[in-house]
């Protein structure tokens, strides 16, 4: 920000911000220290990683271990079902990116025309309150609810006469639980992003359009939606990086690894750790997780540019 | 003015880097420091022996080992470092090269052919003979269990050497109540009327326990090549052994179709496949069991609140896998005298009574006191503050036998007769000593592995019908490289019975 009140300053080293600039250094160095610094274990997905004991990790790494080329990618491959574990991850997080945005804006919208204050500060804390729940509790939860014998659905459905259904063996409802679940435990904590960015809005805007006559959608549509655009933008480009990580605990723990569920929950993180439970192999995990960065990596730069070249002011 | 502030602010910064920078270097070191733990200490050699214990570490384990060291310094001159790790983190310290003396191995948790054909154990061959003979001794025949090629990479645990299979009923109910007799063995078919009898009487509840690990030990009657998914099923003299898929074997796939039966007839709990344990439930009246003849530890009625009849219905069986349900390897990378100081604890735990009650059992008096007729009984105490399985801190057979109260008193000569059954009765696998090095298939086996456990749950309580799901499971483990890897195995298996 401060640039910008100097605008005929390059970016870079100067003398009057060189305090500002030492600010970055703790940032800097966690970065150098767990980012950076831990790159060369790129290294493992390309070697077949056999560790003699009592010696350093190093030499296990660069001499001990032979390079195998692609090897380690090909369990990847191996499994048939590999469309569909693709399928799922991106499906998923597609639907993840959109409803990510469209909603927690919504209600980030919704929650600043509420004028009532402890009514409001009552909405973002029961709406953010999901977020810091672990996904086991999450599971346990809402297994509360869909539990054959005991679950609280079921004795609804009970008492309505209708036959009890078998939750965790039926696949066909559980794109829609794992989705809503997942909306259910993020959107509070992304709204807060938005709601932040609208406060910054300048109220005379509003103020004015309120006075040439335009009504409340008119505001939204042509100044909120506007204003956040690069908010928005940020949080997407942010987003698509991991378009192929998915979160382990909702497609893992949520459906309590029920087979059934198998064909909706399966996604890449979910059938890795499956894969590789039992063996303990270093080189196929980071193969795996390399191809899911480096997918990431390309998506964000290349949405990166798409974006810049669209609206420069934006990216 | 403006210099002052300044001054001060970068004042601010530097100390806050420095705080930062000194908390880093403090993880580091604080990690690193654990690497020390196993030097030699004065007098004495010190070893990091790490053992298996899913997530339940013993409360007063630092006490008893000091205990237990008191003794070793004084008998042998070495003490311990005994540590409890779940199996994940042992995974993790085997593949990261972390240094230990002496680890937990086994044929189910840190699995001793893998690593030992990676030579990530020391070959004793030698050693053992020359150094410890009286344990060479006292293991005997077992030492082939702990043989790759030839060579002996790890020390056999004596203890239950083959698996026999259980069911635990409630003796009072079925029995006194129903009037039904509890044989001391029966097949595998036969609980059926039991669950049906309670089932009808308690028509809200669920006779059979089961959770989504399945009933414990249900693949001990095949001998698992590639776990669980290539088996080689026990054979008569004279016929073949032959690797095959699990869903192959016959035996298994009935079992499964019964297991659906009765989940479907009500006797399996609906959500068996996604529950994690029953141990809370304590009314189940029928559970499972894999234990030994004249094993008490299922029948004790205070911990059950009725009175329990074991009947067994499967073994023993005796493989490659069931001997080496639990043994200690000792790490590549020890010099010859830590490495030998390992077989000397470990010949003491196999031939000093008292010393290997302390380390089963706790401190004498506090944690367990012994019965006028040699047996053991653990105290509050020690059932609540050192409650640990035998096997994990060394030979069973050598310790002495428990009682689960004064009135239900064991045989402390129990074991002369468990080896006896298993020489007259046992069911042995013909294909003892053959081992698969699974390396050059391990892409296949992942992605196998990684399939299996699409269905395996669901399959092992009896949810799904297998006659529905093997097919599909079938196909797409064909996909995956299934006959690749069944084919290698057995021409693997031709080679080694020439």
């Amino acid at each position: 920000m401060f640039k910008r009140k100097k605008p005929k300053q390059h970016a870079g080293f100067r003398k009057e911000t060189w305090q500002l600039t030492l600010l970055a250094v703790p940032a800097a160095v966690w970065y150098c220290l767990f980012c950076y610094l831990p790159m060369f274990g790129v290294v493992f997905a390309f070697k077949n990683f056999k560790a003699r004991p009592g010696e350093g990790l190093f030499k296990n790494l660069f001499v001990n271990s032979p390079w195998v080329g692609l090897d380690n990618f090909s369990f990847l491959i191996r499994s048939s079902d590999m469309p569909d574990i693709m399928f799922n991850t991106l499906f998923y997080n597609v639907v993840f990116l959109i409803t990510g945005i469209v909603i927690p804006v919504f209600l980030a919208i919704l929650l600043t025309e509420v004028h009532g204050r402890t009514f409001s500060g009552m909405v973002q804390m029961i709406l953010l309150l999901p977020y810091f729940l672990s996904w086991v509790i999450v599971g346990y939860c809402l297994y509360g609810f869909l539990a054959t014998d005991e679950g609280q659905i079921n004795h609804v459905l009970k008492i309505f006469g209708a036959q009890a259904v078998q939750w965790y063996q039926s696949p066909q409802y559980w794109r829609g639980i794992l989705i809503g679940i997942g909306i259910w435990k993020s959107m509070g904590y992304s709204m807060i992003i938005y709601m932040c960015a609208i406060t910054a809005i300048d109220r005379s805007l509003y103020e004015s359009a309120a006075l040439d006559g335009a009504g409340f959608f008119d505001r939204v549509f042509n100044i909120t939606l506007p204003q956040l655009r690069t908010t928005i933008t940020t949080i997407f480009i942010l987003n698509i990086g991991s378009i192929l990580t998915s979160d382990f605990g909702l497609f893992y723990q949520v459906p309590l690894d029920s087979n059934s569920l198998q064909p909706v929950t399966q996604t890449l993180d979910v059938y890795v750790y499956k894969a590789l439970m039992q063996q303990a192999n270093f080189s196929y995990s980071s193969a795996a997780s390399f191809l899911q960065s480096s997918v990431g990596c390309l998506l964000l730069i290349i949405s990166y540019l798409i974006i810049n070249r669209m609206n420069r002011d934006d990216a | 003015m403006k210099d002052m502030k300044n001054r001060r602010f970068i004042y601010y910064v530097t100390v806050c880097s420095i705080i930062m920078l000194a908390c880093l270097d403090a993880l580091m070191l604080g990690g690193c420091s654990e690497n020390t733990a196993s030097d030699n200490d004065g007098d004495g050699i010190r070893l990091r022996v790490v053992t298996y214990d899913n997530g339940n570490v013993p409360l007063d384990a630092k006490k008893v080992i000091a205990a237990a060291n008191e003794v070793s310094q004084q008998k042998i001159g070495v003490t311990v470092d005994l540590e409890f790790q779940p199996s994940d983190k042992i995974d993790l310290m085997m593949a990261s090269g972390e240094y230990y003396d002496m680890v937990f191995t086994s044929s189910f948790v840190n699995r001793f052919d893998k690593n030992a054909s990676e030579e990530l154990y020391y070959d004793i061959t030698e050693l053992v003979r020359e150094e410890t003979p009286d344990l060479y001794r006292i293991i005997g025949d077992y030492w082939d269990c702990a043989k790759i090629d030839g060579h002996i990479y790890g020390v056999p645990t004596l203890k239950d050497m083959g698996s026999e299979n259980m069911f635990r009923l409630n003796s009072d109910y079925f029995e006194r109540e129903k009037g039904m007799k509890i044989p001391e063995r029966m097949d595998f078919a036969d609980i059926e009327p039991y669950l049906k009898a309670y089932k009808e009487d308690h028509p809200s509840e669920y006779p059979l326990e089961m959770s989504k690990g399945g009933a414990a030990g249900y693949l001990n009657f095949l001998e698992r090549i590639v776990n669980p998914i290539v088996v080689i099923p026990y054979t008569a003299e004279g016929e073949k052994p032959r690797a095959i898929a699990f869903w192959d074997s016959e035996e298994l796939m009935n079992r499964f179709r019964l297991l659906h039966k009765w989940y479907m007839a009500g006797y399996i709990h609906p959500d068996a496949a996604t529950i994690d344990s029953t141990a809370a439930d304590k009314t189940i009246p029928v559970r499972w069991g894999v234990a030994w003849k004249g094993y008490q530890g299922y029948s004790n009625p205070s911990d059950w609140g009725f009175n329990v009849k074991t009947s067994i219905y499967d073994g023993p069986y005796i493989s490659r896998t069931s001997e080496q349900g639990a043994m200690f390897g000792i790490c590549a990378a020890c010099d010859e005298e830590h490495a030998k100081a390992c077989l000397k604890y470990l010949e003491l735990l196999g031939t000093d009574r008292k010393f290997r009650d302390i380390l089963g059992y706790g401190i004498e008096g506090t944690h367990f006191e012994y019965l006028p007729n040699g047996t053991v009984l653990r105290l509050k105490t020690g059932q609540d503050r050192y409650n640990t399985r035998l096997y994990l801190t060394g030979s069973v057979v050598n310790a002495s036998v428990e009682s689960v109260s004064t009135d239900f008193l064991a045989d402390p000569n129990q074991w002369e007769g468990v080896y006896e059954e298993y020489r007259t009765d046992g069911i042995y696998s013909r294909t003892n000593g053959f081992t698969y090095d699974q390396t050059p298939k391990e892409d296949i086996i992942t992605a196998l592995q990684a399939i299996y456990s699409d269905y395996a749950a669901e399959l092992r309580t009896g949810t799904s019908d297998p006659d529905e799901v093997i097919p599909k499971m079938r196909k797409r483990m064909k996909a995956a490289g299934m006959d690749e890897l069944l084919e290698d195995i057995n021409s693997k298996l031709d080679e080694w019975i020439e």
